[in-house]
Order: C-alpha cells, then sequence, then structure tokens
C-alpha cells in the first residue's frame, strides 16, 4: 500500500480492522501512554485467553487505563482509525467475550482501582471497574455493609455490570441488574456520560443503566458504578442435607421458597459432583445429590427457619441435615461446594472442565438435570453438575479431552443438547455466564427475529461504527 | 377522536401497522387512571389495551404470573392473594390523587413503572418484570425475556420497557416474578421527629439487619398534627415481634416510640403508597422529587424558603412527595436548580394540561443521554407512533 495515501474510511467496520490503522492507533497510543501500551505477543494472548475450546483471538495492543479520561482518549483515537475496543476487566467470562476476532485494541481496566465513596447513611457506594468484589468487600469491612453478589471467580466490578453476572446469592439479592444504581460509560465516540444520579430511583427517561448491564462491552465502556449495598446479617446459618434423587431435592427446594423463608443460598450437587468432593476431601459421602443452603437473618429467625427447612426436606426423604450457625462451622460445612472446580478435576485428572451453564423454570429443574445427566452418561461424558437451584439455573462442567476429535465432536453435541433443552423447557440458552461469541448462535432460536433485530438496531444506533467489541452478542 | 381496541396481538400488530402507513400517531391507554402522568402527547387516535385482557400463565410453585397487558390489576391481586403470594413491588393507584375513575392495568402498572412503599426492600416494579412480548411501532412482535429469574441474553429489552410510558411498544404480555405475601406486619411510629431527625432515624432502621420493608415520614400537618416516622417489618410473626423489639432498642435514642395497630398501620402504608395525604386540594401541582436521603431534608428546607410547600417522605428520605400552588412554572425551575446541587430528579406527576406541555414533566436529560434516549426510541418506534412526546419532546 502507498504510504502517503490513508486508507479509505468505511462508515462501519465491517471485517478485520486494516493493518495500517492498528499500526496508527497503536502509534498515536504509545505516545499518549508510553510503557502502558503493550504489545507482547504473551500479554496479547493472556487478554485474549477464553478458559474454553473457543481459540484465542488475541487483541493487536493492550492498554492498562488509569482513568475515565484515559478510557475515553483511547476510544476517541480507535474511533478515529475504526478500530475495535475491547474492554477487559479480570478475563474471567466464558463464552470469548474478551477475544478479538476483527482486531484492536484491549482496555485493560485492572489498574482503575479506587473506591471513590461509600456512603452507609445511603446504602451505596461508588467503585472503579477494576475494582473486584473481593475488594469491595474487603473495603467495607469495618463498615457493617456489604455488597452481595459473588460469581464463583473474583471478577472485576466492571466485567461483572457488563456481563450482568450473579451468584449464588441471587435467590436473596438478585444479581447484577438489581444492585447497581448507575454508571459512568464511556461511549463508542469516547464522550462520558453518567446514567442516573445516586437517588435511589434512577428512572429519569429510560432505563439506560440496565441497557448498559449486560451489554458486553459492546456498547461502551464502564468505568464507574454505583453499586447498592445491605447491612451484613446479625445471623447466618449453613446447612447441607442430601437426596433420594435431584428430583426429591428440587421439590424441597420449591417448596421452602413457597413458604416464604427468607433463604440466601441454595446450591445444588448432583451425585457425579458428591463423588468428586469425596475423591477431593474424602467426605466418605453417600453418592446422592446433595443440597447446600444459607440462611440470612436475625438470631431467632434463622434457627427457627433452618430448623423448619429441615421439615421440609425430611418430608421429601432428605438426610442426614446438618446445620450451624457457628462461623468456623458454617464454612466447613460449604468447603465442599467452594472447592467444587478442583474436585470435579479429580474425576478426571489433567484434565480441565469445561463450563456451561442454561436457566430453567424451576418446576423444571428436575427434569433438566436429569436429562443432561442421561444424556451424558449415554454419550460416555463425564458432566458434573452444580446448580443455583434457587434460580433454576444450573452448571454442567464436562471434562473433555480437547486433543481427542472424537470426543470433543461428542460434548459439542452434547452441549448443543443441553441448550435446546433448557430452551425447550421454557427456559434461556444463559443465565449467568452471557453471550459472548460462543451463544451468539442461540440467539435467534431464544428471541424472535424481531427481538434480534432490535438488538441490532440500538447496537447501531449507539455505536455506528461497530467498534465496541465487535462480533459478539449480535452480528450487525 | 379514533379510537382502536384490538382484542389480539395480531390486530393491535395491524392497528399499528395501519397507523405507521398512514403516520397517524397513537396514544396507548390502559384503564387510564393514570392518563395523566407524563407530557400531554400529540395525537389523533387512542389505542386501548382493554380488549386485551386475561392471566395467560400462572405458576405459583414458580412464582410466576403473565397476563396481557389489559388485565385488571385487581384481577392480578386476588388471583395471587388466593395462593397466598403478591406483587412484592406494591404498585401504588393513582387514582385518588390523579381522580381519575376505571380500572388499572398490569400495562400501566408497567409502563409506568410504578411501585410503593415496599420498593425499598423489595425492589421497584422493574426489578420484578422478567418477560414482555410488546408490539414496536413498526407493528412487529417483540418478545424478551421469559419467565425464568435469570437471563443474560443479549441487551435487555424487558427492563427498557418498563417506564417508558408507552413509547417503545405497545406492552401485550407481562410476565413478573411474585413472592409469597408476608404472613403479618408491624409499625414502630417514633412522634415529633424534625425532617432531618426522622431520616437519620429512618437510615439507621434500613441499615440494620431488621430488614425493614417500608420507611415513611409524615411531617406535622400531613394526616396529624404531629409528625409521625414510621418503620414496617414484616413475615413470620414470631420474627416481627423480635425484629421490632431490637429496632426499638437501637432506636431508643429517638424517643418515644408505639408500635400500630395492624389495622390502622396498613391504611396509613395504603395512603403513603397513593399519596393520599396531598390529593386535595385538587388544584395544586404535585411533585415526585428522588434524591439520596442524607440529602433530603436540606432540600426540602431550601424549597420552604421559596415555595409554599407541603411535603412527605417515603423509602426512607429517598423520595419526597411535593405540593406546590400551581403559579408560573408551580415550582419547575426552584425544583431543578435545588437538585442540580445536589443530584437527584424531580418530574411533575398532577398539574394541569397547559402546565404540562409548558415545562419538563420528567427530569430532563444530559445531551448525551438525550441521544442516547432518541436512538433508542428510533430504533423501536422509528416513525414516532407510539405515545410521541409522552415523555420528551420528540421522544
Ligand atoms: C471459575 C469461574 C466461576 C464463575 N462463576 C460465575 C458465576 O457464578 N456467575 C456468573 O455470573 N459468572 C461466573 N463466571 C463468569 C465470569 O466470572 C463473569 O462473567 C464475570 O462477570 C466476568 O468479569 P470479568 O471482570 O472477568 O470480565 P471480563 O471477562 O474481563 O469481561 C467480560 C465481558 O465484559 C466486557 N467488559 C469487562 N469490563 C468491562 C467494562 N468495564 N465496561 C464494559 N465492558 C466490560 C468485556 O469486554 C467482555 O465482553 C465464572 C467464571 C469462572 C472462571
Amino acid at each position: 500500500m502507498n504510504e502517503m495515501t490513508a486508507p479509505p474510511r468505511a462508515a462501519r467496520l465491517t471485517s478485520h480492522a486494516d493493518p495500517a490503522s492498528i499500526e496508527a492507533v497503536t502509534r498515536a497510543l504509545a505516545a499518549r501512554f508510553g510503557n502502558r501500551l503493550v504489545t507482547s505477543q504473551a500479554v496479547r494472548e493472556q487478554h485474549g485467553h477464553t478458559l474454553t475450546w473457543t481459540p484465542n483471538e488475541p487483541p493487536d495492543a493492550v492498554v492498562y487505563a488509569q482513568s475515565t479520561q484515559d478510557v475515553a482518549d483511547i476510544v476517541k483515537i480507535c474511533a478515529e482509525h475504526l478500530v475495535p475496543v475491547i474492554a477487559f476487566g479480570t478475563g474471567t467470562s466464558l463464552e470469548g467475550h474478551v477475544n478479538a476476532p476483527l482486531g484492536g485494541v484491549c482496555i485493560d481496566l485492572s489498574m482503575m482501582k479506587s473506591v471513590l465513596a461509600v456512603h452507609p447513611e445511603d446504602l451505596d457506594c461508588i467503585v472503579e471497574a477494576g475494582v473486584t468484589r473481593k475488594e469491595v468487600n474487603e473495603y467495607l469491612r469495618d463498615t457493617g455493609l456489604f455488597f452481595p453478589i459473588d460469581p464463583g471467580a473474583d471478577a472485576s466490578i466492571g466485567g461483572m455490570a457488563a456481563t450482568r453476572a450473579s451468584g449464588t446469592n441471587a435467590v436473596r439479592y438478585g444479581t447484577m441488574k438489581d444492585n447497581v444504581l448507575g454508571l459512568t460509560v464511556v461511549t463508542p465516540d469516547g464522550e462520558i456520560l453518567k446514567t442516573a444520579t445516586r437517588a435511589k430511583k434512577s428512572s429519569a427517561g429510560y432505563d439506560l443503566t440496565r441497557l448498559f448491564i449486560g451489554s458486553e462491552g459492546t456498547l461502551g465502556i464502564i468505568t464507574e458504578i454505583t453499586l447498592k449495598l445491605y447491612g451484613i446479617p446479625e445471623a447466618i446459618s449453613a446447612a447441607t442435607c442430601q437426596f433420594p434423587s435431584v428430583k426429591a431435592a428440587c421439590d424441597t427446594v420449591i417448596e421452602t421458597i413457597q413458604t416464604g423463608l427468607p433463604i440466601a443460598r441454595i446450591e445444588l450437587a448432583d451425585a457425579l459432583t458428591v463423588r468428586a468432593f469425596n475423591n477431593h476431601a474424602k467426605l466418605g459421602l453417600v453418592e446422592a445429590p446433595m443440597l447446600f443452603l444459607e440462611f440470612h437473618g436475625t438470631e431467632a429467625s434463622v434457627a427457627e427457619q433452618t430448623q423448619r427447612f429441615g421439615e421440609i426436606a425430611e418430608a421429601h426423604g432428605g438426610g442426614p441435615f446438618q446445620w450451624t450457625t457457628k462461623p468456623e462451622e458454617r464454612t466447613r460445612l460449604w468447603q465442599a461446594r467452594h472447592d467444587v472446580y478442583w474436585a470435579h478435576q479429580t474425576l478426571r485428572p489433567g484434565v480441565r472442565p469445561l463450563a456451561t451453564d442454561v436457566c430453567v423454570p424451576i418446576s423444571r429443574l428436575a427434569d433438566c438435570v436429569t436429562e443432561t445427566a442421561r444424556d451424558a452418561e449415554e454419550n460416555r461424558i463425564l458432566a458434573p453438575i452444580v446448580g443455583h437451584v434457587g434460580d433454576g439455573n444450573f452448571h454442567c462442567g464436562p471434562l473433555v479431552d480437547v486433543d481427542d476429535p472424537d470426543e470433543v465432536e461428542r460434548v459439542k453435541n452434547f452441549l448443543e443438547r443441553l441448550v435446546r433443552r433448557g430452551l425447550e423447557m421454557g427456559g434461556t440458552c444463559t443465565g449467568e455466564h452471557g453471550i459472548g461469541q460462543a451463544k451468539m448462535k442461540y440467539m435467534l432460536e431464544e428471541h424472535s427475529p424481531a427481538a434480534l433485530e432490535l438488538m441490532r438496531t440500538i447496537k447501531r444506533s449507539l455505536d455506528p461504527k461497530n467498534i465496541m467489541n465487535p462480533g459478539k452478542v449480535v452480528a450487525v | 377522536m379514533v379510537s382502536f381496541s384490538p382484542s389480539s396481538e395480531a390486530e393491535a400488530c395491524a392497528t399499528i401497522k395501519d397507523a405507521c402507513a398512514l403516520r397517524r400517531p397513537l396514544a396507548i391507554e390502559g384503564g387510564g387512571t393514570r392518563a395523566g402522568l407524563g407530557r400531554a402527547a400529540q395525537v389523533e387516535a387512542t389505542l386501548s389495551t382493554k380488549a386485551l385482557s386475561g392471566i395467560t400463565l400462572y405458576e405459583p410453585a414458580e412464582l410466576v404470573i403473565a397476563a396481557t397487558a389489559g388485565t385488571p390489576l385487581a384481577e392480578i391481586e386476588q388471583t395471587l392473594a388466593a395462593r397466598n403470594q403478591c406483587l412484592p413491588f406494591e404498585p401504588m393507584d393513582h387514582r385518588a390523587l390523579l381522580g381519575t375513575h376505571g380500572e388499572p392495568t398490569i400495562g400501566g402498572v408497567t409502563a409506568c413503572n410504578i411501585s410503593g412503599p415496599r420498593r425499598i426492600q423489595a425492589g421497584a416494579c422493574r426489578d420484578h418484570l422478567i418477560g414482555v412480548r410488546l408490539v414496536n411501532g413498526r407493528g412487529e412482535i417483540v418478545k424478551s425475556g421469559g419467565r425464568v429469574m435469570k437471563n443474560v441474553t443479549g441487551l435487555d429489552l424487558v427492563k427498557l420497557n418498563c417506564g417508558a410510558y408507552g413509547t417503545l411498544g405497545l406492552l401485550t404480555e407481562i410476565t413478573y416474578k411474585v413472592l409469597p405475601k408476608p404472613e403479618t406486619s408491624g409499625t414502630l411510629a417514633f412522634f415529633g421527629l424534625n425532617d432531618a431527625r426522622a431520616i437519620e432515624a429512618m437510615s439507621r432502621a434500613l441499615g440494620s439487619p431488621y430488614e425493614v420493608s417500608a420507611a415513611a415520614h409524615l411531617p406535622a400537618g400531613i394526616g396529624s398534627g404531629k409528625a409521625r416516622t414510621l418503620l414496617r417489618i414484616e413475615n413470620f410473626a414470631h420474627s416481627v415481634d423480635y425484629r421490632l423489639r431490637e429496632l426499638q432498642k437501637l432506636l431508643a435514642p429517638f424517643g418515644e416510640n408505639l408500635r400500630l395497630i395492624e389495622d390502622e398501620a396498613n391504611r396509613l402504608w395504603r395512603d403513603i403508597r397513593d399519596c393520599f395525604f396531598l390529593a386535595q386540594p385538587r388544584e395544586r401541582p404535585i411533585w415526585r422529587i428522588s434524591t439520596a436521603p442524607t440529602r433530603a431534608a436540606s432540600l426540602v428546607g431550601r424549597l420552604a424558603g421559596e415555595l409554599d410547600i407541603k411535603h412527605f417522605y417515603d423509602w426512607g428520605g429517598g423520595l419526597i412527595w411535593l405540593s406546590v400552588p400551581e403559579e408560573d412554572d408551580s415550582g419547575a425551575r426552584v425544583i431543578r436548580t435545588a437538585l442540580a446541587a445536589g443530584g437527584g430528579h424531580a418530574a411533575l406527576v398532577r398539574g394541569p394540561h397547559n402546565l404540562r406541555s409548558r415545562i419538563d414533566v420528567f427530569q430532563p436529560l444530559a445531551a448525551p443521554l438525550m441521544k442516547l434516549t432518541a436512538g433508542i426510541k428510533s430504533s423501536f418506534d422509528p416513525d414516532a407512533i407510539l405515545n410521541p412526546g409522552r415523555m420528551y419532546a420528540g421522544v
């Protein structure tokens, strides 16, 4: 190409970014950010990793932003040259969210770690996007308040907002969409906007806060988040109980929730997972499904309610039922659940589990889990299941030898059937992990064509150049 | 004015397609009880949801209910009550305040994101909405969300439509998650606190582990000669008793207090929910102001210096209901200037037609937000057929 003529500027990015544009952007960023711009192979690959078999597609450069203004400057430079921008929190997303299929610049937000304000009386705090959930709670430790959303990984608050993350607490505290009061966002043309004030009710106009939550970095970059906080419960009890079948466990959960017991967490482990617990920590449990529970409330109510749960469980054939309110014993009871990732690896040493999730109406959960387990067995796949049963959401983590093409094929088909099964039962193809690249193909099946087209139109309207994390969520 | 009342979603699509072809904007109407909310829309025809009525799915075991948009709210609440369940966000009834008649519909509740006192603990209407079907401005059916509690499949079109006042689509079917009805409730009243002190008490209560489900402050002259600060606790009887006692201990520094008789408390909470205290005199415009509770008392103090106001607080001080005299812009400039300093927003809930077309009824948006808002409106409704101008001019 002639060095002197700039490449023709398309109005909208439709294919891989032009190498000359990338070069120009990299030069401009290097001038502005010095050694906070990194282009080494290792760092780029680390920022395109997917934790799954989705192939790594590294960005062309990584910039470590330190402020909202930095982010705005980077976006402006990229927008001018039509080069993609991919936000990166901690990179724990599981569906190829941070890949750079069209090349571009990854903005790593991990240096934006300030807690900007805590307002204990108003039960909120403002944090920068790179603060992780554990860091928030560490910071709040002496205030008597906490932030409840806890995805398995110690993800960034920005990434959690961007993926609408949730965790084991969702039954009681909801997900990110219920716990973010406002956002500061850098738009695709590098403008800075605030979606809401700190007022409790953020309904001036359309709910733009919720539009950005879960948009996976495709509409803008979140740089600051106002989070809702909660008082630490006066008392917490933990319990475990085993059941003759997944159905008995699920029926127990349904009945418990319906009686209005203030349950905070209910996690299901299937029989295969319980075998893994035994391998991992020599627990000597019967290989049968198991529930882990936590109740939050006052001293009196927690004790009363945990026992009430015990009665419901017993009526469904559950037992032995163990419970406690003592912190050390609570940790011990839940330890197996916390170690599930490592426990699963003992089922097939040397092979890393893949993670996927679906969500179904809770009344169909037992059917979905049972059929999925049967499907796995018939196809000689080891696929332990762990679920946030209170929401009908469960994770299935097949242990696959990625070097065995036949097995990879079988597992791929198995996962497709899992999604279809979820959809057929009135559920969704993902309740937690999001769309990224890997689940884009299910969008049409789940939404009506008009709904999908509407998402595209919104994407085009907000990001006319298509530079915000292109190739994710919806293809435009 | 022409009026359409489609009896099926397909018919609604056809009506909107026709309107779109004729470039004839439509005002969407449910029970008409909230017709005075928002700006006065410029339309020649109305589209009523009254023939789209009925509960389409109710799974008590799943805590999920779905209904078509014109279904009366009362029908939904009765159906849920029969199974000891409820809509947790305690939707306000606007009839007393706006002097309207008719039946509130679930479509209207959703379109206007209507909540009540329990919002502070249980979340807003929008937080419980998990699925919608709607007809966009082109007459196409859009389905988003569904009946599961968690869903991270793409952009959140569900929440976007809650509180959009029908400017993005005609909602046809709506799915909510519901909760078991609290077995019992108890309300504690403190007396004679000034606004600042009352908000302090409410903040302390809300930050405690006792799960306060509503917190309101009625200054002297609002329903009684003596100021009352009210805190509600709900759930199992035994636990309610215990938590009320603990709350009394915690709030001992705030002086004299009393557990109200349940009937009396329920009536008070209903009046707070419906802004009954400010309903009369009818001609005074009503504002609804959201701000951080810690700023609320000083904000009201400042407004009282400039306007002849009557007011009370809900949501621990985060929501201020304000009645002002009808003169000039009825306080719009004064209120919004005061808010600009401290953050928050104000919407005019009641006011004569000419006032509602002269001033910004909803909080004006900063330029970048307005640009986004216009982009979203045109994505859903490119020809501005649905409730045009109801929220903002041009939207
Ligand atoms: C072991 C393990 C367990 C997990 N358990 C759960 C679970 O229980 N529940 C759950 O919901 N998820 C879970 N996840 C998935 C993952 O942790 C969440 O999706 C998390 O929210 C991602 O946050 P992150 O900071 O790592 O984001 P990243 O992976 O860095 O980014 C995720 C997406 O968000 C975008 N993004 C990141 N930051 C921003 C920003 N500031 N502004 C705009 N866009 C941004 C990225 O471009 C990308 O598209 C788990 C993952 C692992 C590895």
